[in-house]
């Protein structure tokens, strides 16, 4: 008998176990009784799973442009464990599943920005040992914790996340129907001379801390001392502010085609011509260079990594849920991080996704990849806003809503 | 009690019983909490027990959710009655000449449930967008491309009809079906033109399951996500995708509580006040027994 086994036929006896009856056939209320047992026992089984067998499971709330099947499949092989993941889209949303107990339902998280210290102070996760993850030896100094501080505590000065992904918020545009200087702008995105050809994504923080720069560009608030004291943060807008960003989101309505949801959306629009200019992540800017390398299309786009007047910008962390203890758990969250952030694993996510790597990854890229995925250009990202929370997510969605039904 | 007795004593209260248990802990319970939940708040992603009305007052007040309802409320009855019309000459068609194929033929419209509602809705979003099957072949006989069915309410509406019209067909044909044709000979013999006959016999008398038809696509139109969502447009926002924000991304989740009743208190008073207005007993209904 094993101590802590669960027998996964345990619900089916076979003839030679099954209950007989007094002349030795199995009597109705016996097997009545038998199949009662099995199915309680079968409906019962997830929840009366040893503690031990947790440890065989590895769940993830990740984003799922980031899962390479063959790569965690050889992860599973070596540490005999199985990754559950499951995806989400923004980071509220993942927030949201965290405080509402998912702290116990998952091992490792992805959050980008300024998000991982919110849920390092609000203790959703919890540290991890860098010395226990050697691939961060291979970041490119911007991100490494004397630089990126975003993933350190400064109370103990110990890292809570690593970085994985980065890129920003910028302008992917059409080179034939929009100039560069106007696409060194925000203010494209609102020109009327594009109007019916432009998009933006549906996602609502964004949209209003990138409008939000501009606003205060024009309201010569941005470089002012701010209310709280701080510099200036396009996810912390004060109320004359949110109010030109309600106006100007409304101006722009008539202006979008769409906002799109997905990138595959986004990258047919940009194809067809039917739009010209879009905010994005910059990866459907890299397939639309590679379909252009290919011959596939005729149509060349350049991306605005940050406008002039201030870009958003994110950098993809991996976490370690603050359920999980010190142990064996916390060593395979751990190993499971530095394959991710293996050189040879991101080389392989750059191509699947289309992102930018925090790992230096240049000696297995070509000069074309290293330009295409901006290996040179890590330093521009000090001069981003990081995504963040917004400073009232009721009064931004009130503007949101009314910008909406305008 | 003989065990035969009490089987047929409690078949009664178990068929019942089940439903009901089953109404109760997956219907009943999730409501009270969302009305519960729509009178405490949220503040930046933390809900706060504080009992009060401001959802309700916001909802009242803020305008943009009454235009969301509104425009809800409209999209709803538009799709709903173009179903109806063209599910009815469909269903009777079918009838009529479906002959011993006429489930078959009500069945392939169910065919593309067979794929999810996202599938179906993105397909649908390749044929009406830009690039899609209807303006890339205007556009390649030189034509300019309808722009009223890219990311537009229009396109929400095609949209919606596309979802639903298999059910309105499907309950429209099953009242035809169990519909007596020789009431309309009957009425032909007294003299009655088939158009008369089709309004003073057909129709009434099959109005119940028309009605029931337009109730099963006006209510899922009413809280519908995802059509506006990929097909509506920066104009497309409707009561059930602004809802389905707040518990989404924006996490204010005590203001979708409130949404979400006043959407079930409408969903409710559209019923009835369709259902006052008909005479059941004249409309086909045969709910009411021998008696």
């Amino acid at each position: 008998m094993k101590p802590h086994g669960f027998n996964p036929a345990g619900n089916r006896l076979s003839a030679t176990q099954a209950p007989r009856g007094p002349g030795g056939g199995v009597n109705r209320r016996q097997m009545l009784k038998t199949l009662a047992a099995g199915t309680a026992m079968a409906v019962a089984a997830p929840y009366i799973r040893p503690a031990s067998a947790a440890a065989s499971s590895l769940r993830a709330l990740m984003w799922e442009g980031y899962l390479l099947p063959e790569v965690i499949a050889a992860f599973e092989e070596k540490h005999k464990v199985t990754f559950a993941p499951t995806f989400f889209d923004g980071n509220s949303e993942a927030y949201n599943k965290l405080r509402v107990g998912g702290t116990k339902d998952f091992d490792l998280v992805q959050a980008d920005g300024f998000w991982p210290s919110l849920y390092f102070r609000e203790k959703l996760i919890r540290t991890v040992d860098y010395a226990k993850i050697p691939s961060t030896q291979e970041l490119f100094p911007v991100f490494k914790p004397d630089q990126y501080k975003l993933l350190t505590d400064d109370a103990t000065g110990v890292q809570f996340g690593v970085p994985f992904c980065w890129g920003s918020y910028g302008i992917t545009y059409n080179t034939a129907q929009m100039p560069a200087e106007k696409a060194a702008s925000i203010e494209c995105l609102f020109d009327p001379a594009f109007g019916g050809k432009l998009s933006t994504s549906a996602r609502f923080e964004e949209n209003i801390a990138l409008t939000g720069i501009l606003v205060a560009t024009r309201m010569g608030t941005k470089d002012k001392p701010r209310p709280d004291g701080k510099s200036f943060n396009p996810y912390v807008l004060t109320d004359e502010e949110l109010d030109g960003v309600e106006k100007l989101l409304i101006e722009q309505k008539k202006l979008l085609l769409t906002r799109y949801q997905d990138n595959a959306t986004l990258a047919q629009l940009l194809e067809s011509g039917a739009v010209v200019a879009a905010p994005e992540f910059a990866q459907v800017y890299r397939q639309l260079l590679n379909k252009q390398a290919k011959g596939e299309i005729d149509t060349t786009f350049a991306h605005t990594l940050v406008p002039k007047e201030g870009g958003l910008g994110w950098v993809d962390t991996w976490l370690v849920s603050s359920g999980v203890a010190d142990g064996a758990k916390f060593d395979v969250c751990q190993s499971f991080i530095d394959t991710m952030t293996s050189k040879e694993t991101m080389k392989k996510i750059a191509m699947a996704s289309g992102c930018s790597t925090t790992i230096d990854i240049r000696s297995l890229s070509t000069p074309e990849e290293q330009k295409l995925y901006l290996m040179d250009r890590t330093g521009e990202l000090a001069s981003m806003y990081m995504f963040d929370q917004p400073s009232s997510t009721e009064k931004w969605e009130r503007v949101w809503s009314r910008m909406q039904a305008a | 009690m003989t065990r035969r007795n009490f089987a047929s004593r409690a078949a009664g209260p178990l068929l019942l019983g089940v439903p009901t248990l089953f109404l109760l802990a997956l219907f009943v319970v999730p409501l009270a909490s969302m009305v519960v939940l729509s009178f405490w708040r949220t503040e930046n992603y933390h809900i706060v027990q504080d009992w009060n009305v401001g959802n309700y007052v916001t909802l009242a007040t803020g305008g943009a959710y009454v235009t969301f309802l509104i425009r809800s409320l409209v999209m709803a009855t538009v799709v709903s009655v173009v179903s109806v019309a063209v599910a009815w000459p469909v269903s009777y068609a079918i009838i009529l000449y479906g002959g011993r194929y006429r489930l078959l033929f009500t069945l392939a419209f169910a065919v593309p449930f067979l794929t999810g509602e996202v599938l179906r809705v993105i397909a649908l979003q390749g044929l009406l967008g830009p690039l899609g099957l209807i303006n890339g072949v205007l556009m390649a006989l030189g034509a300019a491309p309808l722009r009223f069915i890219m990311y537009t309410n229009v396109a929400s509406a095609i949209g919606l009809v596309y979802l639903y019209l298999p059910i309105v067909v499907t309950v429209i044909y099953l009242s035809l079906l169990n519909f007596d044709a020789r009431l309309i000979d009957a009425a032909k013999i007294f003299g009655a033109s088939p158009l008369r006959a089709f309004f003073e016999v057909t129709w009434p008398l099959n109005l119940f399951g028309t009605l029931i038809g337009f109730a099963l696509c006006f209510i899922p139109c009413l809280s519908a996500t995802l059509a506006p969502r990929f097909l509506g447009g920066p104009n497309g926002t409707l009561y059930g995708m602004a809802m389905a924000q707040q518990f989404g991304e924006s996490g204010t989740w005590a203001l979708g509580a409130a949404m979400g009743v006043v959407l079930f208190l409408t969903s409710i008073l559209a019923v009835l006040a369709i259902g006052m207005r008909v005479n059941l007993r004249r409309t086909g209904f045969t709910g009411f027994g021998r008696g």
